[in-house]
């Protein structure tokens, strides 16, 4: 059976898919203002310190999980998490939430996606320089999507369009499969992702003093603004709980996605290196690139006022309203907004093919559908259910499934994980499976971490989480009686869902044997 | 740029280039 399965056709593609799908919107998006309104330079103390002791232990056990799956003939978390329990049941029926997770952030992922593709190409034709205000931008925004009807746009034929565009691609790399499409798409993607940041990078750090009115709005100081640090943010649980939550946006941990795409490593092939080159690309590309662009071209045109306000205003207003404002201020601004949203489609694309993979493993492998029938099988799923997230957007509908799928979801799935990793696997076992192959050794008080601190770090941010959002989110907090019925739509979507991969997956398991025991 | 944000930057950039580097450095290393 495992014999049937493809492999990765080398190990730097792999990592660049892994690294394709971590490295999203939310790196030049939500990471900038997450470190700017949560004490700056201090920000990256409990940021660094989640990513050692939360981010890089997950991604090795990932990595190492699918592998484990992947000699089993296995690609999807349902089957590898029975098989290292016995088959149970229980733990089958979890690890459910690693095909539907990442299956729900698709839904509403390759819509947003879409619209990057749509902005750089109204920025290359130079309809996007027509705006020139704030105003007009945001209304230039909700006339896209459907929102409004206005002098820009006078339906959401436009953005279908681009959606199907975009969602037809997504669909033929997954149709090309793991060599023809996944590793060609990020040997090709990541490389030029990487050079459009950087040149957006050096476009805006040489910005300098655009105003000479006002010189101190200037690069200098907006580095000042990003990395002076408040150290008394640091006693402030939520500014943890932040940092905690953006290294588990960013890695794609907790997803099903990396437990996916390394069940497709060969028996022998290195998790720890490949886990470790994986996390380090999505970090440069974060830390260093994606923090480099947003806040210090906003700073100089809006100065730290407008900068911190802006930062508030959420990830469409930043990518969609403040930026193309701010490329518009500077010369060869259609051409650098072009690049950006070029920039962010291609951040997005190598992100959303690895939500589908999950989905895609489990028909191949489980329920032994071809790769043609389940493409397409997947492809009508995931168009059906991509309709409400578009048409309902103005209803909190898409807020809904990621508070779900994007939150709760990934959360739930990191520590069950972590538990059967660490505690029912055995970390002694685990710890030769991981190593098994490996180029480097990992440290040895890994061990104590992936035992004790990762899954303690997790409870924490699930406790502290649950009491902050998870009780007003379930009630309804604050949400409009007109948009209940739609949140109680996306509820439906999300459970419905669920049961559907559950059945299958009990359904699947009557027709598999897992062999039982622990390492392969 | 002041002292703290200059250190900060430092830190912050130094740590992940370093684990860059020495992870591709091992990656590309003949074994």
């Amino acid at each position: 059976m495992a014999g049937q399965r493809e492999h990765w056709g080398s190990k730097l593609g792999v990592i660049l898919a892994v690294a394709g799908s971590a490295v999203g919107l939310g790196n030049f998006l939500r990471y900038p203002a997450k470190m700017a309104l949560n004490g700056g330079g201090a920000f990256m103390i409990p940021y660094l310190v989640a990513l050692v002791l939360l981010g890089i232990p997950l991604m090795w056990m990932e990595w190492t999980l699918g592998r484990m799956g992947g000699q089993r003939g296995f690609g999807t978390a349902t089957s590898i998490f029975a098989s290292v329990t016995r088959n149970s049941m229980t733990a089958r029926i979890l690890g459910a939430i690693g095909i539907l997770g990442p299956f729900i952030i698709l839904v509403y992922y390759t819509f947003i996606e879409s619209w990057t593709l749509a902005y750089a190409y109204f920025a290359f034709t130079g309809k996007l320089n027509t705006v020139t205000d704030q105003a007009g931008m945001k209304s230039f925004l909700s006339g896209f999507q459907g929102l409004a009807q206005n002098d820009h746009f006078s339906g959401i034929g436009v953005a279908y369009t681009f959606f199907l565009i975009t969602f037809a691609l997504n669909f033929y790399f997954i149709y090309r499969g793991i060599q023809g499409g996944i590793e060609k798409l990020s040997k090709i993607g990541m490389p030029i992702l990487i050079i459009l940041a950087v040149l957006l990078v050096a476009r805006t750090l040489s910005l300098g003093a655009p105003d000479p009115a006002q010189p101190d709005l200037s690069i200098a100081n907006a580095l000042n603004f990003i990395y002076t640090p408040d150290l008394s943010s640091l006693a402030n649980a939520r500014v943890w709980l932040e940092a905690a939550g953006q290294i588990f946006f960013t890695l794609s941990i907790g997803m099903g996605v990396i437990i996916a795409y390394a069940s497709y490593l060969k028996k022998d092939d290195d998790v720890v290196l490949s886990g470790l080159s994986a996390a380090s690309t999505n970090e440069v590309c974060e830390v260093i690139l994606g923090g480099s662009v947003v806040i210090p071209a906003a700073f100089v045109f809006l100065g730290a006022a407008g900068t911190l306000e802006v930062a508030k205003s959420g990830i469409f207003n930043i990518g969609f309203v403040t930026m193309p404002l701010i490329f518009g201020k500077i010369p060869l601004g259609a051409l650098f907004a072009g690049l950006w949203f070029l920039l962010l489609f291609i951040a997005g694309i190598t992100s959303s093919v690895s939500m589908i993979q999950p989905a895609m493993a489990f028909l191949e492998d489980e329920l032994k559908v071809d790769r043609k029938k389940a493409t397409g099988i997947l492809g009508i799923v995931a168009f059906l259910a991509c309709q409400p997230a578009i048409f309902f957007l103005g209803h909190g509908f898409v807020d809904e499934l990621d508070f779900w799928g994007g939150t709760v979801f990934l959360v739930l799935f990191a520590t069950v994980e972590t538990i059967i990793f660490g505690w029912v696997i055995g970390i002694d076992k685990a710890w030769e499976e991981m190593h098994q192959g490996a180029d480097i050794r990992i440290p040895g008080v890994y061990k104590f971490i992936i035992k004790y601190v990762t899954p303690l770090y997790l409870f924490a941010i699930l406790g502290a989480w649950s009491y902050q959002q998870f009780i007003p989110t379930i009630l309804m907090e604050g949400v409009a009686e007109a948009d209940k019925p739609y949140i109680w739509g996306a509820r439906l979507l999300v459970f419905g869902g669920l049961a559907l991969v559950i059945a299958l997956t009990v359904y699947a398991a009557k027709r598999i044997k897992t062999p039982p025991g622990g390492a392969a | 740029m002041n002292t703290e944000a200059i250190i900060f930057m430092a830190l912050s950039w130094g740590s992940i280039i370093t684990l860059f580097i020495f992870s591709y450095y091992r990656m590309f290393r003949k074994k």
